[in-house]
């Protein structure tokens, strides 16, 4: 398998994970926090690919990699505590759990980029 | 190269094809997208921005956020005008029209025109991306083929413009192909 098919499956994973929690912050009343509930162990998921393929990639690589990690981490963490807040609360931990998620989605998609740019030089040579 | 781009389209559905052909290109790692949406000017002029339906608070991020966008694309003429009209950007929730406004007032659409020439007509759509590109070839030769007209401007030029806040001008833009189930036609 090689490192840029990692890194794009990866990284659809991470979409995926962001179109969850948004279809999520859609819905209304207990429904989201119902479908809250799988958001930390799916970050968790998408943080033990990140792990398995970062061996594989080059310095720049994983350092984005390395802070898709820190922000799926905070997406696990404020995911949890929406599960157990209300009100005004409930609504911050809702778009700190969306702007974590898309800040991974962002951090991935700089390694992928960066993995083209190189992989473009290098045939243009 | 990091760019900001916008795609404009005479009709909706055009649209939706180029932000389709957008990530398409993403898919066959011509590009690489970063985030995407889709701003509507209806006949009156008004502006709504695609957003899934979400609550208030969401919604008007999302509204101060991408008309942000909209006035940094414009250039400097379009600055002010963005910062201080973007709240008033409906976003467009399962196809209603939100709360709008005229982004661009006709005082300034002049200069933001001379700028850069990035407006959005009356009854146009745009298409607004994040992309990371090598050369401008693949989106260009693409979006000409569905009868888009493209503009750019890069990364760098709208970090530097302090006034859209802490926030990256991408925050608000999906990172993967979002087309309201209402207007999905394949």
């Amino acid at each position: 398998m090689s490192t840029s098919n990692d890194l794009d499956r990866v990284r659809a994973a991470a979409q995926q994970l962001h179109g969850v929690i948004s279809d999520a912050a859609a819905k209304r009343g207990e429904v989201i926090k119902a479908d809250l509930q799988a958001i930390p162990q799916k970050a968790k998921s998408v943080i033990e690919s990140i792990k398995a393929s970062m061996g594989a990639q080059k310095e720049p690589t994983k350092k984005n990699l390395a802070e898709a990690v820190k922000s799926l981490e905070a997406t696990q963490k404020h995911a949890a505590e929406s599960l157990k807040s209300s009100g005004k609360a409930f609504q911050t931990s809702i778009r700190q759990t969306l702007a974590d998620a898309r800040a991974s989605v962002q951090k991935i998609s700089e390694a992928v980029a960066a993995g083209r740019s190189a992989e473009s030089k290098h045939t243009r040579k | 190269m990091r760019n900001y781009v916008a795609v404009v389209f005479d009709d909706t559905s055009k649209a939706y094809e180029g932000l389709h052909a957008l990530w398409q290109l993403d898919g066959e790692g011509a590009i690489t997208v970063f985030g995407t949406t889709v701003v509507h000017r209806n006949e009156w002029g008004e502006y709504q921005v695609d957003s899934k339906e979400t609550h208030a608070g969401l919604a008007t991020a999302v509204g101060v956020g991408v008309g942000a966008l909209l006035g940094a694309l414009a250039g400097p003429a379009g600055a002010a005008v963005g910062a201080a009209g973007g709240a008033a950007i409906g976003a467009a929730t399962g196809g209603a029209v939100g709360v709008t406004t005229d982004l661009v007032r006709a005082d300034t659409r002049d200069q933001s025109r001379y700028e850069t020439a990035f407006v959005v007509g009356a009854g146009q759509s745009a298409v607004i991306a994040d992309v990371s590109e090598d050369w401008t070839g693949p989106i260009d030769t693409r979006m000409r083929e569905l009868g888009g007209i493209v503009y750019r401007r890069s990364g760098g030029a709208l970090r530097d413009d302090a006034w859209l806040g802490d926030y990256p001008p991408s925050s608000y833009l999906y990172p993967y192909e979002y087309i309201p189930p209402s207007d999905r036609v394949w």
